[in-house]
């Protein structure tokens, strides 16, 4: 998987491609998690990209959701792609996060 | 959420909307304790074959799973998902050949759990169909295929394992394990109701059975990423195929695949 960063001075996007698996939970771990700070405690992640994510990468996501609220913030789940939009429903999984459709010019 | 694509608008209908025709495609998924893989195979099976427009049905094959996979899966409510409980674990071979033979689709295809072989897959598996082959089989081994995350040892386990097929049973399909492959009906059927090994090996014996069958056989090269957290155990795995490859080759010669099973032909 991919894993890009857009640290812009309003806000922070990290635009992933390719599968999220246990394999990249480490990776996604250690680049994404510390994007979260005091100053910015929102994080846009654009999934239109991903085609898969496991129980594992599922986890990944609600552990930085949790981190987020515990400063205030959110993650922000944007133009998520079908399979994984399915997937976030049924695991009921969906409603833990705020997830926008937004053009690609915008992020 | 906001706005959706057209394969989710079609994974809608497909949830809530029993099948009015015979499906065209059955996906059989064989299940022993899968809670923390099951649901989102499902969804990415789901999605891809939706947005195929075909109508099709999802079989998931319960193995005795003794975790929250059946409870899980009963839950989703699907209209074309169909579970087959089973009251003991008695093997991934079981498992696939009561999904196989409930099967309604004019093609079969089986698919593991782990969805170590994405489904997009498929569609290659199913151009060869349409070209005239019976039987075709996802291949890590063919040229062309990408293997992510498989460890040295499991790679040389079935490279010898893959050198005793082909030299003692005359298997030309390179990798007779891959958990991705597609049937006719016709030859679902038959070789389903054939076959008698319940534990891994039932693969190879399906892939032999073809072979003497007359079923045109192909593979393809697939994409195939490791699913950690397989509690397989590649040496163990290995010492029981090759029980297995006796006992097949002993099944021929005493005649046992001669007698075929009609109470699993048409499924549980």
């Amino acid at each position: 998987m991919i894993i890009r960063t857009e640290l812009e001075p309003s806000r922070r996007v990290v635009h992933l491609v390719g599968r999220f698996d246990a394999h990249e939970a480490p990776v996604f771990r250690d680049v994404v998690h510390p994007l979260l700070t005091a100053e910015f405690t929102v994080l846009h992640i654009d999934l239109a990209q991903v085609a898969f994510v496991d129980s594992t990468a599922l986890s990944e996501l609600v552990r930085l959701q949790k981190a987020a609220r515990a400063v205030n913030g959110e993650v922000i789940l944007v133009d998520v792609s079908d399979p994984v939009r399915v997937i976030l429903e049924i695991t009921e999984l969906a409603p833990l996060f705020t997830i926008e459709q937004t053009s690609a010019e915008s992020l | 959420m906001t706005e959706v694509g057209s394969a989710y608008r079609a994974y809608r209908a497909w949830v809530t909307e029993p099948l009015t025709p015979p499906p065209v495609v059955s996906v059989v998924i064989p299940a022993y304790n899968e809670e923390w893989r099951i649901l989102p195979t499902i969804g990415a099976i789901a999605t891809h074959m939706s947005a195929r427009g075909e109508p099709w049905e999802l079989i998931i094959a319960d193995d005795g799973s003794t975790d929250a996979t059946i409870s899980l899966v009963r839950d989703l409510r699907f209209a074309n998902l169909r579970l087959l409980v089973a009251e003991e674990n008695r093997g991934k071979g079981n498992a696939v050949r009561r999904g196989m033979c409930a099967a309604r689709g004019k093609l079969v295809l089986f698919a593991d759990a782990d969805q170590s072989t994405p489904i997009e897959q498929f569609d290659r598996l199913a151009a060869l169909i349409d070209a005239g082959f019976d039987v075709v089989a996802g291949s890590r081994a063919a040229q062309g295929a990408t293997v992510s995350g498989k460890s040295l040892t499991r790679r040389v386990l079935s490279r010898g394992l893959r050198a005793v097929v082909s030299r003692g049973f005359g298997i030309t399909v390179t990798d007779t394990q891959c958990g991705f492959k597609l049937f006719t009906k016709d030859a679902a059927q038959e070789l389903f109701s054939t076959q008698l090994v319940n534990g891994f090996s039932f693969d190879l014996e399906v892939l032999y059975l073809a072979r003497h069958l007359g079923y045109r056989v192909a593979e393809v090269p697939v994409e195939w990423i490791d699913a950690p957290g397989s509690t397989v155990d590649a040496a163990k795995v290995s010492m029981q195929f090759l029980r297995d490859l006796l006992r097949i080759r002993l099944n021929r010669v005493l005649g046992r695949y001669r007698r075929a099973r009609p109470s699993e032909r048409f499924g549980a």
